[in-house]
């Protein structure tokens, strides 16, 4: 089992080097927009347009040969120098550092609470399927699932906004600094941000968890621990959730982080929340090259830590996994 | 071919034109779908190499378009055709399939969906800009824009947008790119997964174990980039034509699929039959194409089924942000404008959203009932869904 995890840690770390290739890859074959982007805007302000350029390959070091833009752009991403932003004309590093409390200030209760009920949920409708409660719970997690958060965000804005004057269609980022993070005001500004990201990733949740559990209802071990006359809440605690907790396949934590990123781009936009999401959005719209790979790079060193830390855990909850074919 | 009617009930129905032994023979199915696609490409080929105006009639048939008319040859190559030789095996599935009846209200909302989207575009003239007509609210209701009180007409039954163009032409061509983007998108995915997982599975039987570990390894790294934000970068990267983010949607996002072959067809490939062909000389590609993939289907038609509304939600989503092909109707860019003048005029980003809601709840239903009907494991009393 150490051989294991010793040999998952280090797969980890080919994954993230393969990652970064993969990007710079990418980075290379594409045109670069903010070249001329930033070309223009320095032409404009009555430099000469060769010089610009110049300058800028210069500080984005695209005058060197191609193997050692590659080692560079691979260490410095190494060693969390992620590089100089363009548009906000500050380090990668420091812009990062400035946005994610906005983000994590939603993003992380939503997470904590949409895991708790859904898992409770989904537990509860796999062990009285195809009752009214399983019927409702289905329901609701197509409700969830189907609903695109944009458009529910946009609901809600016309619905509760127009009728409650307290509850605000805009987040206003000088509050949390003014008045505090947990301050009342702040926490009801960010009421109709954070019900439209939890419908999604707790609908998503309780749908998997179901079919987690319903698909380990039907194992051997569950019938014997009942034949030995396992009580039906041990039963569900002991062997059923134990085994459905940690999600059989290894997408559950890339998904789920799918659901965050994509909800926090789109929900910061609408709620102008000055979080990581919009500022992969204005990276975007800036053609900020640098930034937009940095908020990609942050979401898959993201995924390849949580596939880590979930496969490790499936080793010790799951007593069955054989270590030696992997 | 084997085309009897139901009274006359026999114990197997055995096409014939099927069992050529030979890795590359076709039957005349096969060979009537290669043909429909050499004319497919022959009529994209000279449309855009010689001809300058619209190709049929008043239709110019754009990019996308044949992509979507080429999916539309293989659904009807390997669903309908395969669905209408076969009616003891569509009557099994499809007293399954409506014991779900929201899932038969959802197929049928589906059909309306794809016959106005496929259709509608042809008749109706696109949304134009008209300053004359702007916000109009839907048939029937009443507001004030910016101190002109306006009423509802029959003539934009749901309203106009802030440029006068109206509502219901918008949600009609808005569906054609929703099918265009859920069903190509599905199919390339489809494609590059099954045969991925199958040739995965296979590998393993046969005792090279390499390609499959490659393979999968390969499938884990994907699947590590989160999809909508690969999604971001790429389009950020490459520019963002409706055909592109399809087709990135289609070769990023088959790793589920393949996962899934690559589980069913493990099984399979430990069957007597496969030995057999084997034994009797059957190639890899003969034995992947002729043994697994048929009999996974169940498997790839459940998983394609619920990735559809995904890509569609996709789509929305990136062109709500602004990211998407500003030259195509979709229903997120639609909703987009409307964001503006949320407060003056409601129905402008509520109305699409309405049916991209509704589409894609009506894709997991149907997945969901689908999945009842022909996954033997989920054998349970009553049916599942509500």
């Amino acid at each position: 089992m150490k051989w294991y995890i010793v040999k998952r840690v280090l797969w980890t770390f080919v994954v993230m080097w393969i990652a970064l290739t993969l990007t710079f890859g990418l980075l290379v074959a594409s045109p670069d927009t903010g070249q001329t982007k930033s070309v223009m805007s320095c032409s404009a302000s009555g430099g000469d347009a060769q010089q610009c350029r110049e300058q800028y390959r210069e500080r984005q070091n695209l005058d060197k040969p191609i193997t050692e833009r590659y080692v560079n752009y691979v260490t410095n991403m190494a060693t969390l120098n992620w590089g100089w932003s363009e548009s906000r004309s500050q380090s990668v590093m420091a812009a990062i550092s400035e946005a994610w409390p906005y983000t994590a200030q939603y993003a992380i209760p939503v997470l904590v609470v949409s895991t708790i009920l859904g898992y409770g949920l989904g537990l509860y409708s796999a062990y009285k399927p195809y009752t009214k409660a399983d019927y409702l719970g289905s329901f609701v997690g197509f409700f969830g699932i189907s609903i695109p958060n944009f458009w529910f965000a946009l609901v809600l804005i016309i619905l509760l906004g127009t009728h409650f004057e307290f509850i605000s269609t805009y987040y206003q980022s000088g509050i949390p600094i003014n008045q505090g993070w947990a301050s009342m005001a702040n926490i009801t500004q960010l009421l109709i941000p954070s019900f439209v990201l939890l419908t999604a990733s707790l609908a998503w949740q309780m749908r998997y968890s179901r079919a987690q559990a319903i698909e380990q209802m039907n194992q051997e071990f569950v019938k014997v621990a009942k034949a030995k006359g396992a009580s039906q809440w041990r039963l569900m605690i002991h062997h059923v959730f134990r085994m459905a907790a940690v999600p059989l396949t290894t997408s559950f934590v890339s998904s789920l982080l799918a659901i965050f990123w994509s909800g926090s781009v789109i929900i910061e936009q609408i709620f102008s929340i000055p979080g990581l999401g919009l500022m992969t959005f204005t990276a975007i719209t800036e053609q900020d090259t640098t930034l937009v790979l940095a908020t990609t790079m942050i979401t898959v060193f993201l995924a390849i830590i949580g596939n880590l830390i979930e496969d490790v855990s499936y080793t010790i909850l799951d007593p069955r996994i054989d270590y030696g074919d992997r | 071919m084997a085309a009897e009617d139901a009274d006359t009930a026999t114990f197997e129905d055995i096409d014939w034109d099927a069992q050529g032994i030979s890795t590359l023979g076709v039957s005349r199915a096969g060979l009537a779908e290669l043909l429909s696609y050499l004319g497919l490409i022959a009529a994209f080929v000279y449309d855009y190499t010689w001809n300058t105006g619209p190709l049929v009639f008043r239709w110019d048939v754009l990019s996308v378009e044949w992509l979507f008319i080429g999916t539309l040859i293989a659904i009807v190559f390997h669903a309908v055709i395969p669905l209408s030789q076969k009616p003891r095996l569509r009557a099994f599935y499809w007293q399954r399939f409506k014991k779900n009846q929201v899932a038969v209200v959802a197929l049928g909302w589906l059909a309306v969906m794809f016959v106005v989207g496929v259709l509608g575009p042809l008749l109706i003239d696109p949304p134009t800009t008209q300053f004359t007509n702007q916000s109009v609210p839907p048939v029937g209701m009443s507001t004030t824009v910016g101190g002109v009180v306006k009423t509802g007409t029959w003539q934009y039954p749901l309203g106009t947008s802030a440029k006068g163009q109206g509502i219901l032409t918008l949600v009609v061509y808005g569906m054609r790119v929703s099918m265009e983007v859920g069903l190509i998108a599905t199919i390339f995915s489809v494609i590059i997964g099954s045969a991925v997982g199958a040739v995965a599975a296979f590998a393993t039987s046969v005792g090279r174990g390499r390609i499959d570990e490659l393979l999968m390894r390969y499938v884990d790294v994907q699947s590590v980039f989160p999809d909508f934000m690969l999604l971001l970068l790429l389009t950020y990267l490459f520019g963002s034509e409706l055909w592109m983010i399809i087709l990135l949607f289609g070769f990023f996002s088959w790793e589920g699929i393949a996962r899934t072959v690559r589980g069913e067809a493990l099984q399979r490939a430990s069957e007597e039959y496969i030995t057999a062909a084997e034994a009797s000389g059957a190639n890899m590609l003969y034995i992947v194409r002729q043994h697994l993939i048929p009999n996974s289907a169940n498997s790839i038609i459940i998983s394609a089924t619920v990735g559809i509304p995904g890509f569609i939600l996709g789509e929305a989503s990136l062109a709500f942000l602004g990211f998407s092909d500003p030259t195509t109707y979709s229903w997120g860019r639609t909703i987009a404008t409307g964001q503006v003048n949320l407060a003056s005029a409601w129905w402008i980003a509520t109305i699409p959203g309405v049916f991209l809601f509704l589409t894609v709840l009506s894709f997991y239903y149907v997945g969901e009932s689908l999945r009842d009907a022909m996954d033997p494991r989920q054998e349970v009393d009553g049916g599942g869904g509500l």
